[in-house]
């Protein structure tokens, strides 16, 4: 089963590179032009979200660095535990959100401290393949627009990041 | 909203660095994280380039018309007021990548998507409905292999390290189900308040 998925997921880009090009050249098309101009458009739009790239990435690091986090987490261990969440854990939620690269690192220290095949492992995979940086995306999606109300997409991301995680656990009690 | 969350990122950073007197790192973490910043972009610079460069071919070429008419069953219950077939067609391109684990390419198609759902709403300052679910979508879209951490777990010696993979898409599709819910929901509460 993993297999399937993983060679699916290795096909994807060549598949979709192929698909385009050969219906170009099918249609007569001038596909080398016409790759040039959109990649310019591709080059403006990196260098517009320059700007709002570094500001998410100081504000993380100034919660992170700062040990503003490890007191968040210090602070949230009752709870996570009354719910039934092992306090091992807690760092993983609480960075998941805003750092992808962090958690990434922060998920192979968990795994090194309590095993890759324990629950407290297990569950810190899963939410990183199965959460995402909401915060990190907010800031950037709408970063790129005009936008300064983004009225349900906060409570959106988090009811479902929160019940995201919640079921990471859950499930690797079970499966 | 983003004013205030970032300031108070930014404040409660320096707070705690007094507290506990790691102002040095702070600042050194500082120079840093705008140096990697700028890094991270120009790596996305290219990959940016390549996609954008392949989508104005298949753009071109009426590719997309036909693709995204493919996809209308599931766009028309996310989106049902989106008509322009190049934006659908870019939110599925991000879609698709997202479930294939293409991140740096999903980040291209979703910030092109949201340029292009704001050039839609007017450039106003309030979201629209389509941009909330874009983004709401996006967020909990499922991964069909997250590579990245089933290569860590392999590297730590894990006895199967793909067995979290069947969880992570069954933990992504609960998280995806809510995330949608909550938009469904505060789409017709605010078309009430539109009538009333």
């Amino acid at each position: 089963m993993s297999f399937i998925l993983s060679t699916v997921s290795i096909l994807f880009i060549p598949v979709i590179l192929t698909g385009i090009i050969g219906y170009g050249l099918f249609k007569r098309a001038p596909v080398y032009e016409q790759f040039i101009d959109g990649a310019k458009g591709g080059i403006h739009t990196a260098v517009g979200i320059l700007p709002f790239i570094i500001a998410i990435f100081i504000g993380i690091e100034a919660i992170v660095s700062s040990g503003a986090m490890d007191f968040f987490q210090g602070m949230l261990a009752p709870i996570f535990n009354l719910i039934g969440i092992p306090q091992e854990l807690i760092s993983m939620i609480l960075l998941r959100p805003v750092s992808g690269s962090g958690s990434l690192a922060l998920a192979e220290t968990i795994m090194e401290l309590n095993g890759t095949d324990g629950l407290v492992g297990r569950a810190a995979s899963v939410m990183v393949g199965s959460c995402e940086t909401i915060f990190y995306v907010l800031a950037l999606y709408f970063g790129v627009t005009a936008v300064k109300n983004i009225r349900h997409a906060f409570a959106a991301g988090l009811g479902g990041y929160i019940v995201g995680v919640y079921a990471s656990v859950m499930i690797c009690r079970f499966i | 909203m983003m004013n205030y969350i970032w300031a108070a990122m930014i404040c409660v950073g320096i707070l705690f660095s007094i507290l506990n007197g790691t102002l040095h790192d702070f600042t050194s973490g500082l120079m840093e994280s705008s140096t990697r910043a700028v890094q991270f972009v120009i790596g996305l610079a290219g990959i940016m380039a390549v996609w954008s460069g392949i989508m104005n071919i298949a753009e071109k070429t009426g590719m997309i018309d036909k693709v995204a008419t493919l996809a209308l069953p599931f766009i028309r219950f996310l989106f049902p007021h989106e008509k322009n077939s190049d934006t659908i067609a870019m939110m599925l391109m991000s879609f698709m990548s997202n479930i294939f684990g293409a991140g740096n390419s999903a980040t291209v198609f979703s910030l092109k998507s949201m340029e292009m759902l704001d050039a839609a709403n007017g450039k106003s300052k309030t979201a629209s409905n389509a941009m909330c679910m874009f983004v709401a979508v996006s967020m909990s879209m499922i991964q069909l292999v997250p590579i990245t951490v089933v290569k860590i777990r392999s590297d730590l010696g894990a006895a199967d390290p793909g067995d979290i993979i069947i969880p992570s898409i069954l933990a992504g599709l609960i998280s995806m189900v809510v995330s949608i819910t909550i938009c469904k929901i505060y789409e017709r509460k605010s078309r009430h308040e539109f009538y009333s």
